[in-house]
């Protein structure tokens, strides 16, 4: 009964569980919907030296986006302690079944699918069964402060890893920077890993960071696994599963324009009601946001929350069923501003070349300071702020207050990757 | 001469009107051309990698359709379409062309052969005898290129006969580059050129799923090194091999080898 609701959980929060990296496909759209994304993106590249750059969001509906309390219970973010449960179920199967055979397994994924922020809950003190390797904790291996190591350093850091007993590294592109010395952590990894020193551990990697290092280490056969791509069934059991909370309650969501449904799935409304199912039309939503986003649930995600619209009077009674026991079920209704209709973040008009490097060491990186995007960049930081200060205001990247790294955001993520293809700049297999 | 040929005959039936009406035919033919000259190269600047090359590829071949249209219309305006009209007009046009424009008629076919053949394309980068370039049109007689010191060549089409053309990237964005570097023997080979393929996979320039490579010759006076790889962007051949040269030369000099140089006699 346990294992049974583990699995739900796990279908539920990492819906299709892991898969070998070569066999991801990208969601499928209709050509209508490619042609016009190809169309749409060609004259923005066009009106970028006629119109202005500055262009904030605005909203094309008329109803209001919703509050903070109406994300928190339509929309919020994942549990990623339950996603680091379904990893470890999912390579748990995988090992059982025999497609997984290598002590230190590489999960390769997009920015934004919450892999980092997942495997870092492997060391967490109150582990679930499922999580443990053969009754031992995991021990997450943070990077060192500076990344700058010769070959020696690098081997004697490493040397210094309690390799012995299971070990998880959240984020490999964390151990390294795109200068001649900020190579050698990696590369004596890759190293060990080959030679088969460096016990049981998972190696965590964004997709980004991974090509790079494919490309630089052309003989290392490292059989990544990754996340399945989210397909609009996926997508639409992974809000419905976020949003529901503990269970219980069902998420009704439908298009502004046309009243078409986009929550819940025809198979979830199948067993609720057969009969109004029959005569309840479907929107093509959740296919396009799946192609839209390429899969990536961090930026169907953020589309998701944007694109919802709520009445403000929903606001009271959402408050209102809050305090209300769990046992009790309720409906939440909302409303879904279509893709075409929706303002994402475009890119400013600038000089190319320097807005790439940034973009792409931002992306290779995971994430940069200031010092550190000049040393992969090259771009003074005079430049840097000012290019900067630029993506911000247009949504395309944002800075942590905490530690002052510079990242792309989830939204304008399509949007940048998209532009940094147009610019020639070698991109990740998602 | 041309009433042997039968011209005179062909052309006895022009009345004002027809004259009228194909001037009119090749004037709008004309803006045409001169509108997809100038407006698609400004559209493909604005859109930059691969669709830039295929719209800069683009403009050639439209032109030759507009030519190729005006044609069609203009004659049945001026001349009744008959076999014999048609043999009397471009026998009369071939003589003429070859002896009053013997050269101009050869680099004008030269023209049409390289459309069909496609050398080179707007957007390609190019060396013709000597000169090193970006193809900026394809002219009916010329091409035009621009040298990195901003210079526009102009290239006959005719050199297509007689001179070798090379063509850097050959209507794809992938040009490779090459960076040289001079060094003393007696220094770790394989370091330095582990060390060289570092410089190009760490410039931020680099196309890092095309090959990079580091090839090494012994020579008499030391040792030659040729960093090979490909930028994101032809257009940023120059600051990449600048990038790589002056990273690298950095790096050799941390690590103590030495560049050679060549004593300089002056007078």
């Amino acid at each position: 009964m346990k294992d049974n609701t583990n699995d739900n959980k796990a279908v539920s929060c990492l819906p299709g569980g892991l898969m070998p990296a070569e066999q991801w496909t990208l969601p499928q759209t209709s050509v209508r919907r490619s042609l016009k994304d190809a169309i749409r993106h060609a004259l923005k590249q066009l009106q970028a030296g006629v119109s202005q750059a500055e262009e904030p969001f605005e909203s094309m509906d008329e109803l209001p986006e919703l509050s903070a309390a109406q994300q928190r219970r339509l929309a919020p973010e994942p549990d990623y302690a339950h996603q680091a449960e379904a990893i470890a179920c999912s390579l748990k199967q995988a090992r059982s079944d025999g497609s997984l055979s290598r002590e230190v397994v590489c999960l390769v994924a997009p920015p934004f699918s919450g892999m980092q922020q997942a495997l870092t809950r492997f060391s967490e003190p109150e582990q679930p069964d499922s999580i443990q390797s053969s009754d031992e904790t995991w021990r997450v291996i943070a990077p060192p402060d500076t990344l700058c190591f010769d070959d020696q350093e690098a081997s004697e850091w490493w040397d210094r890893q309690d390799l012995s007993r299971p070990w998880v590294i959240p984020e490999l592109a964390d151990f390294w920077l795109r200068s001649l010395s900020g190579l050698a952590l990696i590369r004596e990894l890759f190293r060990r890993i080959a030679n088969g020193d460096s016990g049981v551990g998972i190696v965590g990697c964004s997709s980004w960071c991974w090509r790079y290092w494919g490309h630089y280490l052309e003989n290392a056969q490292m059989s990544p696994w990754t996340p399945a791509p989210m397909d609009a069934d996926r997508l639409g059991a992974w809000f419905t599963y976020l949003a529901s909370g503990n269970g219980k309650s069902m998420i009704v969501a439908r298009m502004t324009g046309d009243g078409l449904y986009v929550l819940p799935l025809p198979e979830a409304d199948d067993a609720e009601n057969s009969k109004s199912r029959k005569k309840r039309k479907y929107s093509t939503f959740l296919r396009d946001l799946a192609a839209t986003s390429r899969g990536n649930p961090g930026v169907a995600l953020a589309i998701w929350q944007r694109s919802l619209r709520a009445r403000p009077d929903d606001d009271a009674k959402l408050e209102e069923t809050d305090d209300k026991t769990d046992k009790q079920s309720r409906a939440a209704d909302c409303w879904v501003v279509p893709l075409g209709r929706l303002s994402l973040p475009s890119m400013p008009q600038s000089k190319e070349s320097v807005t790439g490097f940034v973009l792409h060491g931002l992306l290779l990186h995971n994430g940069l300071d200031m010092a550190s995007l000049e040393a992969v960049t090259g771009v003074s930081t005079y430049e840097l702020s000012l290019v900067l200060s630029r993506l911000k205001r247009a949504e395309l990247v944002t800075c942590d207050p905490l530690d002052q790294r510079w990242q792309v955001t989830p939204i304008g993520y399509p949007t940048v990757r998209r532009h940094l293809q147009s610019w020639g700049f070698p991109l990740d297999q998602f | 001469m041309f009433e042997d040929l039968g011209v005179k005959d062909a052309f006895a039936s022009i009345t004002g009107q027809a004259l009228l009406k194909a001037m009119l035919v090749v004037v709008i033919a004309s803006l045409i051309t001169v509108a997809v000259q100038k407006v698609l190269p400004r559209v493909a600047e604005k859109l930059g990698g691969k669709p830039r090359l295929y719209l800069l590829a683009s403009v050639p071949l439209l032109r030759l359709l507009i030519i190729f249209a005006t044609i069609v219309i203009v004659v049945p305006i001026l001349v009744e379409p008959s076999f014999e009209n048609m043999v009397a007009i471009f026998g009369a046009l071939a003589l003429a062309l070859g002896f009053a424009f013997k050269d101009y008629a050869n680099s004008l076919i030269a023209g049409i052969v390289t459309l069909y053949e496609m050398p080179y394309r707007p957007g390609d980068w190019i060396e013709v005898d000597g000169q090193y370039g970006e193809v900026r049109a394809i002219g009916t007689r010329a091409a035009e290129i621009v040298t990195p010191d901003d210079t526009v060549v102009i290239i006959p089409h005719n050199k297509l006969w007689n001179s070798l053309i090379a063509n850097g990237n050959d209507g794809t964005d992938n040009l490779m580059c090459v960076a040289d570097f001079h060094l003393e023997a007696n220094h770790d080979v394989g370091r330095v050129r582990e060390l060289l393929r570092d410089v190009a996979f760490t410039s931020p320039r680099t196309k890092t799923w095309q090959p990079v490579l580091v090839i090494v010759f012994n020579k008499p006076w030391g040792m030659h090194y040729r960093l090979k790889a490909y930028p994101f962007d032809p257009k940023e051949q120059f600051q990449f091999i600048s990038e790589l040269t002056a990273r690298g030369s950095a790096e050799l000099a941390r690590q103590g080898v030495k560049f050679v140089s060549v004593p300089v006699s002056v007078g």
